[in-house]
């Protein structure tokens, strides 16, 4: 299943889940900001040094490259 | 070490004993709550707990028109109660504390202009059975999207009070009284908790509702909340162990079934109970918005975002990143400089002359002249020479973050600060620590873990800062002529490789438990920043540097000058009229001369000049001068004298012995400030221990250096 990483800036993906990968606080806190299945988020663009800015929303969230990796997405 | 268990442990304590009903102020990060808590409470109001103790909390006194006082509280902004920092665990303790603990009310402010996640955080606050009122900020920001959701419709979706407020200009203030003074008088209010209906949570919460309350009178906490984070697999002291197991048992019946419902989508995805009731929080949160928001709102490119296509791309990304960096540098030093300098000439010229001639004038005795004038009014110009630094260090601090660049630079840093596993916004006190450290450590309020400022705080004294320079420029003029650019550039290199360095030595042996953490970093949309929240930012930071370090740079150099006024024998002048040589201070640096001998230095001269550096690094070449008698830097005196002791005390070696010495001055601590700056943001102990480190550092490292360039020179 694809990840967030995968995606281009300037589409919209539907989360499909996390991947429980590490363990730690970061699942938890992906899904207190929204990202829980069933939302849409938008690539808004790519970070200078990695990671990616995401439209979440009205939200704007950026995620270092790895979390973005552990977000599994479809349409 | 346990920073953060004992931050678990911490108490908050809510002002009851004037019988004032507490009202708490909870919301997300950046939805304008202090705005809003500033407004309340106006000139009311006192800030406790500074980093460095405790998490820090304002309180104030909010009095009502219609002639309530009431106590408020201005919680750290968070996202959840499920806590992340200890800010965030101290708001879930706050508001699950025992019955007569708890706040009596809470005002939440809700970001019209962002509602899904604030409604998130709502829906825990609802379980804890607080009665709350909600105030809607933002407004004007929704408004332009037109998103806004209607205060009246969002009421009757939330069955609760809902205000409109704006801040700044102080609409709406008068009704959120009235609301609050409404709900504080109904007796009890039923609870609103309703983000669980119509979701496969609902019925294993009813089924826990009993024996949560059961337990609840023992563990005194909100018996709803007891049940929600047991599902989320939190485990709160004090539960009984059936709860427990029970819990444990309806999350694994929860994803099971919401495992064999979706078998082929989700084999990938682990779901739980925890996923489920977030889940059902948000499809609430997003029922609630579609019914009272007059458009869905919905992800499309906004200025903001075309901005930040462009400031976050990997063209212009990290040049603009390092400008702002620069620019920063540049008014910390180039900008400050003279008008520290003016400060310092006016306290030691005119201001020191005066008091002098006012105290001859009524004859006081010599030892209070130098006592006043050289002790106190020394340290108090010290001080002050601090003061436009922190006021431009905190303006550029309130800017960026106003503006919404400073997310933004944090990003761009995230991946350079991992290596030592800060996040990317201690990039900018680390920065600001090249200018002058005591802004930098004051700067280190911007982090929000603990552990995060306590490590910085540690390594920013290793920044070599611009007065530092001064004495390179000088050694490295007499010792490295034409070289001695480079010799600069060297000390500038190590002082990069001692943050790196001490960073990875440091953080295992310190904060064991600091781990590597994921970048989820909300940015703001770009703002003009205000004059009015922008100036009340940098007013509270400074007063808060004056009251926590201001006594005590002071205190030193009326130490300092005592040290050097007492005659360590008899038969060496009175007090105050002894030579430094023959002072406390010169027989203590006399005795230390030895132990700095493997570096190469190890003479009277240069130890005195390394015990005033100790004061402040100002203080190097005007003592060196003063020991050799010669007038000051450039004097040919002064160059022959030096070459002279360093040759001598290195055995012909004196190029690295200065090298050495050089080194010693990077490493070892900037100044007396530094050390009360310190003690202020990061406590006593720590201070301590970091003040052994620097010494014992630029000790290792100035005979390390020694013995390799004696090879060499």
């Amino acid at each position: 299943m694809p990840s967030l990483n995968d995606s281009r800036p300037g589409t919209t993906v539907r989360i499909t889940g996390i991947d429980p990968g590490q363990a730690g606080g970061s699942r938890r806190r992906l899904l207190e900001f929204g990202f829980v299945p069933g939302a849409a988020v938008t690539v808004i663009a790519r970070g200078a040094t990695g990671g990616l800015l995401v439209g979440l929303g009205d939200t704007r969230v950026a995620l270092d490259s790895r979390t973005a990796g552990r977000l599994r997405c479809g349409r | 070490m346990s920073c953060h268990g004992a931050e678990g442990a911490q108490e908050v304590t809510l002002d009851r004993r004037t019988g004032t009903p507490v009202v708490a102020l909870v919301g997300n990060p950046n939805v304008g709550k202090s705005t809003l808590f500033n407004a309340l409470t106006g000139a009311h109001q006192h800030v406790g707990n500074w980093p460095g103790k405790t998490v820090s909390v304002a309180q104030g006194e909010w009095r009502t028109p219609g002639g309530h006082r009431l106590r408020v509280a201005d919680l750290p902004g968070s996202y959840s109660l499920l806590p992340d920092s200890p800010d965030e665990a101290l708001v879930r303790d706050v508001l699950t504390a025992r019955p007569g603990e708890r706040p009596d009310a809470v005002v939440f402010a809700l970001d019209a202009a962002n509602p899904a996640r604030n409604l998130y955080l709502l829906s825990q606050v609802l379980d804890t059975d607080i009665p709350v009122v909600v105030a809607l900020t933002m407004t004007d920001v929704a408004a332009r999207r037109g998103t806004a959701p209607a205060p009246g419709a969002l009421a009757r979706e939330l069955a609760l009070p809902v205000v409109a407020v704006e801040g700044r200009s102080g609409t709406g203030l008068d009704r959120l009284a009235d609301a609050v003074a409404e709900v504080l008088e109904a007796s009890a209010s039923p609870s609103r908790s309703a983000w669980a209906a119509g979701s496969p949570v609902a019925a294993e919460l009813a089924a826990l509702a009993g024996p949560a309350r059961e337990a609840a009178a023992q563990t005194a906490q909100p018996a709803r909340w007891l049940a929600v984070s047991l599902l989320c697999g939190e485990e709160p002291p004090g539960v009984p162990a059936a709860l427990a197991g029970r819990a444990r048992a309806a999350a694994d019946r929860l994803a099971a079934a919401a495992a064999s419902g979706s078998a082929s989508a989700s084999q990938e995805v682990d779901t739980d109970a925890e996923l489920l009731v977030a889940e059902a929080r948000y499809a609430w949160a997003h029922a609630v918005i579609e019914r009272a928001a007059p458009r869905p709102v919905q992800s499309r490119p906004t200025l903001t975002d075309r901005v930040d296509r462009l400031l976050l791309s990997r063209t212009f990304g990290i040049p603009f990143f390092l400008a702002v960096m620069w620019g920063v540098f540049q008014a910390t030093t180039v900008l400050a400089k003279p008008l520290q300098d003016g400060l310092g000439d006016f306290v030691s010229g005119p201001v020191s002359g005066g008091a002098e001639r006012l105290l001859e004038a009524v004859r006081a005795p010599g030892w209070l002249t130098g006592l006043l004038v050289d002790g106190l009014i020394n340290g108090v110009g010290q001080l002050l020479t601090f003061v436009p630094l922190m006021i431009i260090m905190f303006l550029l601090l309130a800017l960026l973050e106003d503006s919404g660049y400073f997310a933004r630079a944090a990003f761009v840093a995230d991946r350079l600060m991992r290596t030592l596993r800060l996040p990317g916004r201690a990039f900018l006190p680390l920065v600001v620590g090249f200018g002058c450290n005591v802004p930098a450590l004051a700067g280190t309020r911007i982090l929000n873990r603990r552990s995060h400022r306590l490590l910085v705080g540690l390594l920013i004294p290793y920044m070599s800062c611009t007065a530092r320079l001064a004495v390179y420029v000088m050694i490295a003029g007499v010792f490295f002529g034409s070289n001695s650019g480079t010799v600069v550039f060297f000390l500038y290199v190590a002082s990069v490789l001692l943050v790196v360095g001490m960073g990875l030595i440091l953080r295992p042996l310190l904060f064991r438990d600091m781990k590597e953490e994921p970048l989820v970093l909300e940015l703001p949309p770009y703002r003009l920043p205000t004059l009015r929240v922008t100036g009340a930012q940098v007013r509270q930071r400074l007063s808060a540097f004056l009251r926590t370090a201001g006594g005590i740079i002071v205190a030193t150099a009326a130490a300092v000058w005592l040290l050097m006024a007492i005659p360590s024998g008899t038969g060496l002048g009175g007090f105050g009229k002894v030579d430094v040589e023959q002072s406390v201070f010169g027989t203590v640096t006399r005795a230390a001369a030895p132990v700095v001998a493997p570096a190469g230095f190890g003479d009277w001269h240069a130890t005195a000049a390394l015990g005033t550096g100790l004061i402040a690094k100002e203080g190097v070449i005007s003592t060196l001068a003063q020991t050799y008698s010669a007038e000051e830097d450039g004097d040919p005196k002064l160059t022959a004298s030096l070459h002279g002791t360093f040759e001598e005390s290195s055995g012909g070696h004196g190029r690295a012995a200065a090298l050495a010495f050089l080194v010693f001055i990077l490493a070892y601590t900037p100044c007396m400030a530094t050390l009360a700056a310190q003690r202020a943001e990061i406590g006593t102990r720590l201070t301590v221990i970091g003040f052994g480190i620097q010494l014992a550092a630029a000790w290792l490292l100035a005979v390390g250096v020694f013995q390799i360039a004696r090879l060499v020179w």
